[in-house]
């Protein structure tokens, strides 16, 4: 008696890849504001893709200035790039800093919870 | 197989200034096009398309230039192709843009299609031509193409007919 399983894929992949991230300085004094946030972020782009990879449509969602963490929306065919340019970006302004992605997700409910910073009692 | 593909793009240097096409030079196009590249699709595209990129045939009286790449990044390249907006030679600027004719595999599809090509633009330039003089010498190089033209299909025929015999005989 062979059993009939039954596989259900569902095609509907997200337009949207959303991204948890958090800015990291040498100098732990520097601030950002949002706007000069996302230049730099159009300008990692900028220097690994050229014109075209700094016109992924991308959008800062949430950005806080003292932790420099920020939510980021890309379209899923630019995840990779983005993903790319955040890795190689060394220094703004003189100053090096570095990228820490903390989650990647294409549903933006995932991001509310980590379960890497989960609390057991 | 394994064998590296490229893709040949056959391309035109269109510029009001006739000095332009004169001053066309292989080394100044490839750095032209790496600029360029660079300036569209970063230090990635620009890597990528460097690796088989070359200037395979350069013809500066027509203006046509057949460009090598590796088949995997030939895009970005003919995507950075609209972008390059002057040739520079010695210090002068000419103005100019790049019309792509053909993407082809190898360059014998490309020299047909420009054979083709230079043929349709001999008739083109007879209809538009006002001087006798060039009117007499177009007339001679258009009889000269179609007869060569008729010797090729001839030829082709020919080969076409024997590759028949030698199937059916064996």
């Amino acid at each position: 008696m062979t059993a009939t399983y039954e596989r259900v894929v569902y095609k509907n992949p997200s337009e949207h890849h959303y991204m948890k991230v958090c800015l990291e300085f040498q100098e732990h004094s520097t601030g950002l504001t949002a706007a000069q946030f996302k230049q730099l972020l159009v300008l990692a782009l900028k220097d690994l893709f050229g014109e075209v990879g700094a016109a992924l449509p991308l959008d800062v969602l949430t950005y806080e200035e003292k932790s420099l963490s920020a939510i980021l929306r890309i379209g899923s065919s630019g995840l990779a790039k983005l993903w790319s340019s955040l890795t190689l970006l060394g220094s703004y302004k003189g100053k090096k800093c570095a990228f820490r992605v903390i989650q990647v997700s294409p549903f933006l409910l995932a991001l509310s919870g980590n379960s890497r910073e989960l609390v057991l009692d | 197989m394994v064998r590296f593909k490229h893709r040949y793009l056959l391309c035109e240097v269109v510029s009001d200034d006739s000095r332009c096409r004169l001053s066309l030079d292989d080394r100044v196009l490839v750095g032209l096009g790496r600029d360029t590249t660079a300036r569209v699709h970063g230090t990635f595209g620009a890597a990528a398309c460097s690796v088989g990129f070359a200037v395979r045939y350069l013809n500066a009286y027509t203006g046509i230039v057949l460009l090598l790449c590796r088949k995997e990044f030939y895009q970005p390249l003919w995507s950075a192709l609209p972008f390059i907006t002057y040739l520079e030679n010695k210090g002068h600027r000419y103005p100019c843009f790049f019309n792509t004719l053909h993407v082809g595999g190898t360059i014998r599809t490309c020299q047909k299609f420009l054979i083709q090509y230079n043929r349709r633009q001999l008739l083109i330039l007879l209809q538009k031509c006002t001087d006798e003089g060039e009117r007499e010498a177009i007339q001679k190089a258009v009889t000269r193409s179609s007869l060569l033209e008729e010797e090729e299909s001839a030829e082709e025929e020919l080969s076409d007919s024997a590759g028949e015999a030698t199937k059916a005989t064996e």
